[in-house]
Order: structure tokens, then C-alpha cells, then sequence
């Protein structure tokens, strides 16, 4: 005995239509050795980066290797880095609705080069300052979580960053740093 | 076609839940390639990477894996979706057109991170297979079934390409799972999803692979025993396991016969056999009698670093042929569930 | 040296929109591919091998999609290949196919590149699923606003991109942005997204694939319509983050045009480039990429679009498709730039049609603006020596 679907199963005619299909994907990466020495330094106050033995480029957060020079990087190139700095460069992002989207409000993203050693922090949150008066050559320091507070839950091997520790960057007052001088460095 | 030869490779061990990322256990193998191929890394011409995003889970994971590269000053390089084997294959095309002399392939994953069974479906037709949630060891337990079925294989016979290929691995540094099974023992325990147990299963794996091709020219210049691809061909099939004959890989003997491996006596091959009973299937797709030996190095049941794995057998069906003296190697990967996209590649000593 | 002739003997293109809810993601992809099978008056068993190329797989949750495509694009029995660099995919993809006729290991090829953004959510994609994403524009912003402040350049440079590449999308069917009303008053006042760029100043989310088939001397000589000649290509990479980059003007930028120049002959690519499809997904990439490219010397490059260069009727038209600004399938827009620099070689480019282009540049980029992917195709093999 055979089936045979209704007519108006088979219809090539009838529209197509779209169902929603919602899928979740869970991934535990373990922290790798450097960046939980880089999430460590953070829970004691330090933002902790490598420098290149080579070239003498500063990378925070640390890789563990200098992909310039190709060569690994380790405890011995660590160095302590400066919690103050300066705007090298901005945009003021003004927020997509999208799945796991918590931000309704335009926000600035600002790139701080940390004074001497050096060492770049790109998509830094600005603090009490208003996103129109975010400049280049801004001086800045950074507004850490009381210790207690502080967390590492958000660092991962990939993102980075230093949320849960540092809570943002405000004005230090100083005078503006020229431009000039910073040649936007966005890296 | 131009003679290209494989001049160097290296691998990471195969671990699971390996605690360092994906660049930073990439970068000695790259190194360890270039260094075992005798050229400076600066002198490459052509770069070509495998990875698959969905494996990291992220969205353009393989841009990180540039930095394990030496991509500054700039390089040319390309990227593929799939295993490094179809890097390599992407490599040695590149090398065809003649201007350059040596290209770098790798492979690298992390499949520990996440769940196979969460994440191999959507491998699969979005519309008629996802929702199913066909796990990918159901998957390749439907084929195992077929062959069984068929009269192709044995229970048996697969506990004893497991046991075979974990005493095997005991040579391996690199394996993951090594060690002397009893294949009855190994048949008590109780099935994982009929009908296959826990060893007919390859291990979830983190690893990488890299491989050095060069022109002829450049390869006498630096090799000393340089391994010569004869041939090297890739083919897809249906998609839909239902429209294909599982007891077969009809894409592994056409590629198989595209790459000559029928020309010559095979002496050994490194298979991407992933499950146990594919051993049987790929076997007679390639017409490899039982005088070839089948993964010394253990092969994927050993060790499983998927978009590593594939190109992985290339290194090691090179290694036999420059360290172990064969003087002709199969090597072949596959991407996609029940064996659905094969490539096979004749290796060749001098 | 094994180098053979190719050429692109037929082109096609879906009609490309913000959902095309009307087929399913192998119903996209054979849209593309069969134009460009009819376009060549080939039928699928002709094809010898198929190269893929799409940007990252979550953005429709599907992995590895050629595996559930195989059947669709006619590639059972067949080498299938999937090649994925980030936004220059679509580019490298046309490459990689371009070098199986090259090295006669195949005779004709089907590329197809695609993206069905409108079945997952690109935004969350591009964000790696996290809160605070900076959205497909916002990391580049800094770079354009540095652009800006170095080349001095006035504010409405962008907004004169904007309004000519959709009005150029109003000549072209397959666009998917037809903005009749575009005017730059409208631009400068829909809202910023990345300060400095506004709204429409940025590319859409398209749904949408691109197809050619390549074939070698004898295959071109059969073709029904003429061919477009690749006279060259070129893929160029860096680091993409590394302290001190130069993301604004990057090397590897300037050395794949380079490199790609001198493999075609091309001593001023000014003068003996009729017309080029550059990818442009952020109106301030147009001066960017004409200076990036050694089109336009450091600083310049806004002063040829603001004198009008760059327009359809102008010495150096750039983008005469809408380009990315009017339609993004991001995985098929590099091949779309491809494409369209063909059809402009062959003629067919109908009303987006440059006159009398016989030299044209396709370019394609991505990720942190790292990944170049470009072609040079000509209306003969010798185009470019007998470029007037």
C-alpha cells in the first residue's frame, strides 16, 4: 500500500514559509596559563602585558608569543604597565538591538595608550565624561573595582580586556596631550 | 604537473582540553615545520590555512591563527573551511602556477571546548537533518550498521582495528590513546550507540598540524629525502546519507583512482579512519590488500585534532616514506559525516 | 611555468535584498549559479570542479555548508573546495578557482559565493555574541576619522560616496538598496551609528550570491558571449593588531595592488584602469582604498571623489554597481566587485555600463582590514598594452 501527501502539502505553488529555529552552543575553554597570570595581576591592582626581548613592543593583554618577531614570550618578558594614559583614538557607538544586546544608549570606545612602559588598551569604556566631550589626547586613569569586588569572570583566552577589574577610565584633569604627538594610534 | 614534494612537518600531541589557545600551540608547530624543512621562513610563498569557526566557537577564530604565522611584513596566504588537507591541496595548486617555490600548510582545532553532539549536527542539511539532532557518532553508527549488515565487517574485525591502531599509537608520541587492548574484552563492554562501544570511537582531540611543499628544484636544494606527491585528487558525494550507498566511499575510489593509486604497489597508507569500521569501507574504495600496512602512526583513533587530523596523515604517510623507508604512500582525509568528502594524495620517495 | 589563460565566460547574480524569503540557502546559492551557467550556455554537467567561498558559518547556523550543498551545486563526483578569509572571501574564492584554469588542472570551474544573513543575526555574529558590539563599522570608524583628520579632507567626502554608489545601485536590478530620494542632505542627517559615520553612510545586510564560471583559451573561444580575461590577481595579509599598525594605509594593501599591477602590466593605474569595483562597505573607504591602492598619492584620494572622478560619467568611476554601500551579502560581496569588473570588460554591465572599459580592477577586502583579495580583467589578453 502506498501513501500519497495531500495536495496541499506538495501545492510548488503555495508561499514559503520561515519558522525560527533557536539553537544554543555551550564552550568551556580552559584559561590559558598568561592570560590567568594577566587575570591575576588585574585582581592585585596590576595591568601586567609582555614585552617583546626583540623588538620591544609592548602587548597587553599578553599572548605569550610576540607574532611579530615569532618568537614565545614568558614570565621573563613580563613588565608592569601604567594604569594612566591617553586617547589615541575614538568612535562613539551607537547600539544595535541583537540577541544578548544590554546596551540602549550611544557609548564611546576609546583606544588608551598607557604612559611609560607603554602598552595599548583598545575599546576602553570612558567614565563620567559625556560621550560628546570624548577627545584625542585625552589624559586618562583607570577607575578599578574596589579589591573585594573585584572579578575575572569576564576575561577569556580571546577577549581580553580588563572588565570586573577596572571599571572604566576617567579625566585625570591634566592638560590634553597635542594630536600631533600621537599620530592616532589606534594600535 | 610539476613535482612538488613535501619537505618538512610537524605536529602538536594530541590532548584534550589542552590548556593553551589555539595560536599558542600552533606557534612551535609552524616553527618546528619551517625548521625541519631547512628554509627560512621569510623565503615562503604561499601560506594556506584550515580551521572550521564553529569548532572554536567564535566568529573568525582562524584570524588569530595568523599570529602564530610570522605575517608581518605582509604575506600571501589563504584560509579554508575544512581540514588542512584541503589546504595543502589549495597549496599545491598554488605552487602549479610556477612562481613561487615553497608554500606552508597547517591545520589546527580545539574540540574539547565544545560539544559534539551540540555542534556536529548543524553540520548537516539545516532543513531536513538538524532538527533531527542526529549526533555525529549516530551518524557514523548508521554506516557501521549497513556494513555489518552487508556482510562487510565484523564486530570483531573492528574491535580489532581499534585494538590494532592503540598499540600502534604506542609509537606515536603524539597520540592521545595508546596502549595494548584485548579485542574481546574490548567487545563486552556495553554498546554507546549501536553498534558501536567506546573504542570503535576516535577521542576528542586538540591539536595542529603544519606541512613545507616545494617545487622540485627547491626541494633538491634543501631536502635531503624529499617526499614527492604523484598524485593528489578530492571529491565530494550526496549529501543526504540516505541517497548514498554507505557500504562504499565512491568519492574516495574515484579520488583514488584520479590520484593513481592503482598505478604502483602501495607499501603503507595513513587513512582518516575515524570510526573503526571505516577502515573496511576505505580499504576497498582504495583496493589496498592486507599487505599494506593501514596507520602506523595510529591513526585518528588514536589521536583526532579535527582540521588537523586529515592533514596529519599526509605527515605521517611523508614520515614513513622518508624515515621508514616506504617507497610508496596513501594518505587520505575525509570531511563531512559517514565519510561524504574524501581526498587521497600518492606519496612517493625517491 | 605553467601559467594558461582564464577567462569568465558567464556571470550571475540573485537579485539581492534584507531577506529573500523566497528560497532557501541552496535555492540562493543555484539563483546565482544557474544565471551563470545560462549566462555561458553550459549546463552543470559541464562543470568540472565547484570553489565556495562565504564569511563566517554562525551568521546563518550552518557549518561547513558545502557539505549540505554538494547536491545542489551539481558537485557530487566533483572536487569541491569551501575557502573562507573574511570579507575578502568572495575575491579569494574567484582566485582560487582562477588558479585550477591556470594550472590546467581543470577546464571549466563554477565559483559561487554567498552570504543569507537574514537567517541569523549578523549583528550578534559580528559581536561573538557578547553585549557592546561594535557593530560592523565600529572598529573601522577610528580609522576613517584618522583618515580625515591626516588628509584634511571636508566632512561631506563621505556623504558624496554614499549618495553616488546608490545612485549608481538605481542602474543596477540586483541591487539591493534603491534609494530613489538619496540626497546628501538625507545622508548627513540619518543618525550616527559610528561616530563619524552615519546610517547611510554604511553598507545594508544583504541576502544575496554571486556565480561565475571560468574556463580556459579553448573553452573562451566557444563561449557565446565575450569573455573577460583575468590578466591578473593578487592575495596579500598582516597582522591584523600588533602595537604601532597602520590600519588606515595598510601594507598589505599597498604591496597585493602592487603586486598585482605589476603582474598586469599596469605602470599607472590611474591612467590604464577604465573602472574599479573596490569594496567599500563605509563611504570613506572610496578615498581610503583609492590612496591605499596607489590610485590616488597619500592625501588625494578624497580630491578625486569630490571633483567627480569617481562617478559613473567620470574619469575614473568607482563603483558603477552601488558597490558594498548598496548591497552586502558579506561572504559574496568580493566576488560581486569580481564580477562586476568583468562585466564591465564584456560589455554587459547594461546601465551601469562604463563606456568602453576594456581594463578593470576588482577588489576585495577583510577582517581588521588585514585580508586583500584583487583582479585585474581585461576585454582581451592584451588590454593592457593596448590601453590608449
Amino acid at each position: 500500500m502506498t501513501a500519497s501527501l495531500p495536495d496541499e502539502v506538495v501545492d510548488p505553488n503555495a508561499p514559503v514559509t520561515n519558522m525560527d529555529y533557536f539553537m544554543a552552543l555551550e564552550f568551556e575553554e580552559i584559561i590559558c596559563p598568561v592570560v590567568q597570570r594577566y587575570a591575576d595581576g588585574l585582581l592585585a591592582g596590576k595591568i601586567l602585558g609582555h614585552r617583546c626581548p626583540q623588538c620591544g613592543l609592548v602587548y597587553v593583554p599578553p599572548r605569550g608569543y610576540c607574532p611579530i618577531d615569532v618568537l614565545e614570550t614568558t614570565e621573563a618578558d613580563e613588565v608592569e604597565l601604567a594604569d594612566r594614559g591617553v586617547v589615541t583614538n575614538y568612535t562613539v557607538v551607537t547600539p544595535v538591538q541583537y540577541y544578548g544586546q544590554e546596551e540602549t544608549e550611544p557609548f564611546a570606545k576609546v583606544s588608551v595608550l598607557l604612559d611609560e612602559p607603554g602598552g595599548m588598551l583598545s575599546l576602553q569604556d570612558v567614565l563620567e565624561v559625556p560621550v560628546a566631550e570624548v577627545r584625542i589626547g585625552m589624559r586618562l586613569e583607570a577607575v578599578w573595582v574596589p579589591e573585594a569586588e573585584r572579578t575575572v569572570a569576564e576575561i577569556g583566552n580571546r577577549w581580553g580586556g580588563a572588565g570586573g577589574c577596572i571599571l572604566g577610565w576617567r579625566a585625570t584633569g591634566e592638560p590634553d596631550v597635542s594630536s600631533d604627538q600621537l599620530n592616532d594610534r589606534v594600535f | 604537473m610539476a613535482d612538488i614534494a613535501i619537505i618538512g612537518h610537524a605536529q602538536s600531541p594530541s590532548w584534550r582540553m589542552a590548556d593553551l589557545t589555539e595560536p599558542q600551540f600552533l606557534f612551535p608547530v609552524i616553527s618546528e615545520a619551517i625548521a625541519s624543512a631547512n628554509i627560512n621562513r621569510r623565503d615562503i610563498g604561499f601560506t594556506c590555512a584550515g580551521s572550521c569557526d564553529y569548532l572554536s566557537g567564535q566568529t573568525f577564530a582562524f584570524v588569530m591563527n595568523l599570529e602564530a604565522v610570522g605575517a608581518w611584513p605582509p604575506i600571501t596566504e589563504s584560509h579554508v573551511e575544512m581540514d588542512g588537507a584541503w589546504a595543502l591541496y589549495e597549496a599545491w595548486v598554488r605552487l602549479q602556477v610556477g612562481d613561487i617555490d615553497t608554500a606552508l600548510v597547517f591545520g589546527s582545532g580545539k574540540s574539547s571546548p565544545g560539544n559534539p553532539s551540540e555542534v556536529y549536527p548543524l553540520q548537516l542539511d539545516p532543513y531536513t537533518l538538524t532538527p533531527l539532532g542526529v549526533d555525529p557518532v549516530s551518524m557514523a553508527a548508521l554506516q557501521a550498521r549497513a556494513l555489518l549488515d552487508a556482510g562487510l565487517v565484523t564486530e570483531q574485525e573492528m574491535a580489532q582495528v581499534a585494538a590494532r591502531s592503540r598499540r600502534d599509537a604506542m609509537n606515536n608520541p603524539y597520540a592521545q590513546v595508546s596502549g595494548e587492548f584485548d579485542p574481546e574484552k574490548l567487545l563486552a563492554e556495553p554498546y554507546v550507540t549501536m553498534p558501536l562501544r567506546k573504542h570503535d570511537l576516535p577521542p576528542i582531540s586538540d591539536g595542529a598540524c603544519a606541512v613545507i611543499l616545494a617545487t622540485a628544484d627547491k626541494a633538491r636544494e634543501v631536502c635531503e629525502r624529499p617526499v614527492w606527491i604523484r598524485g593528489i585528487d578530492h571529491r565530494i558525494e550526496a549529501h543526504q546519507p540516505g541517497m548514498r550507498d554507505l557500504t562504499q566511499s565512491s568519492s574516495t575510489r574515484l579520488a583514488g583512482e584520479r590520484a593513481g593509486v592503482g598505478n604502483a604497489p602501495i607499501d603503507v597508507a595513513e587513512l582518516c579512519v575515524s570510526f573503526s569500521h571505516e577502515e573496511s569501507v576505505l580499504r576497498r574504495a582504495l583496493g589496498l590488500g592486507d599487505e599494506v600496512k593501514i596507520n602506523p602512526s595510529g591513526g585518528p583513533l588514536a589521536g583526532n585534532p579535527i582540521m588537523a587530523v586529515g592533514l596529519a596523515r599526509i605527515a605521517e604517510a611523508a614520515r614513513q616514506v622518508s624515515d621508514f623507508g616506504a617507497h610508496r604512500a596513501v594518505a587520505h582525509a575525509s570531511s563531512g559525516q559517514a565519510l561524504q568528502q574524501n581526498l587521497v594524495c600518492v606519496l612517493e620517495g625517491d | 611555468m605553467s601559467h594558461q589563460p582564464c577567462a569568465v565566460v558567464g556571470i550571475g547574480q540573485t537579485k539581492h535584498k534584507k531577506r529573500r524569503d523566497d528560497v532557501s540557502l541552496p535555492g540562493l546559492v543555484r539563483e546565482a549559479a544557474q544565471r551563470a551557467l545560462d549566462d555561458a550556455e553550459m549546463t552543470w554537467t559541464d562543470i568540472d570542479a565547484v570553489v565556495l567561498g562565504k564569511a563566517p558559518d554562525p551568521f546563518e547556523g550552518v557549518m561547513m555548508p558545502e557539505l549540505s550543498m554538494a547536491d545542489a551545486l551539481g558537485a557530487a563526483g566533483k572536487p569541491l573546495m569551501r575557502v573562507h578569509t573574511a570579507g575578502s572571501v568572495g575575491g579569494s574564492t574567484a582566485i582560487v578557482a582562477t588558479h585550477l584554469i591556470e594550472t590546467g588542472i581543470h577546464e571549466r570551474v563554477l565559483t559561487v559565493a554567498y552570504e543569507k544573513q537574514s537567517e541569523g543575526d549578523a549583528q550578534w555574529g559580528l559581536a561573538g555574541g557578547r553585549s557592546g558590539g561594535m557593530g560592523a563599522g565600529g572598529i573601522f570608524a577610528p580609522w576613517m576619522r584618522s583618515y580625515i583628520q591626516h588628509s584634511g579632507a571636508p566632512e561631506d567626502i563621505g556623504w558624496k560616496v554614499a549618495v553616488k554608489d546608490r545612485q549608481n545601485a538605481l542602474k543596477n536590478p540586483y541591487a539591493h538598496l534603491q534609494l530613489k530620494d538619496i540626497s546628501i542632505e538625507k545622508v548627513k542627517e540619518s543618525p550616527m551609528l559610528w561616530e563619524p559615520i552615519h546610517f547611510l553612510e554604511s553598507c545594508p545586510s544583504s541576502d544575496g550570491a554571486c556565480a561565475m564560471v571560468l574556463t580556459n583559451e579553448a573553452g573562451a573561444k566557444k563561449s557565446p558571449r565575450p569573455p573577460a580575461w583575468v590578466l591578473a590577481t593578487a592575495m596579500r595579509s598582516e597582522l591584523g593588531q600588533f602595537p604601532g599598525r597602520d590600519p588606515v594605509r595598510p601594507q598589505a594593501g599597498v604591496e597585493c595592488s602592487r603586486m598585482l599591477y605589476a603582474a598586469a602590466g599596469i605602470t599607472n593605474p590611474r591612467a590604464q584602469i577604465d573602472v574599479a569595483e573596490l569594496y567599500v562597505p563605509f563611504s570613506w573607504y572610496e578615498p581610503m582604498w583609492l590612496e591605499g591602492h596607489d590610485i590616488a598619492g597619500p592625501g588625494e584620494g578624497w580630491k578625486m571623489t569630490d571633483s567627480g572622478a569617481t562617478a559613473l560619467t567620470g574619469d575614473f568611476p568607482v563603483n558603477p554597481s552601488g558597490g558594498v554601500l548598496s548591497s552586502n551579502p558579506i561572504g559574496a560581496s568580493g566576488m560581486l566587485r569580481f564580477a562586476e569588473a568583468a562585466l564591465q570588460v564584456r560589455g554587459a554591465a547594461g546601465e551601469h555600463q562604463v563606456e568602453g572599459a576594456t581594463v578593470a580592477l576588482g577588489h576585495a577586502y577583510g577582517g581588521a582590514a588585514q585580508y586583500y583579495s584583487m583582479w585585474i580583467v581585461g576585454a582581451s589578453l592584451d588590454a593592457v598594452a593596448k590601453h590608449k
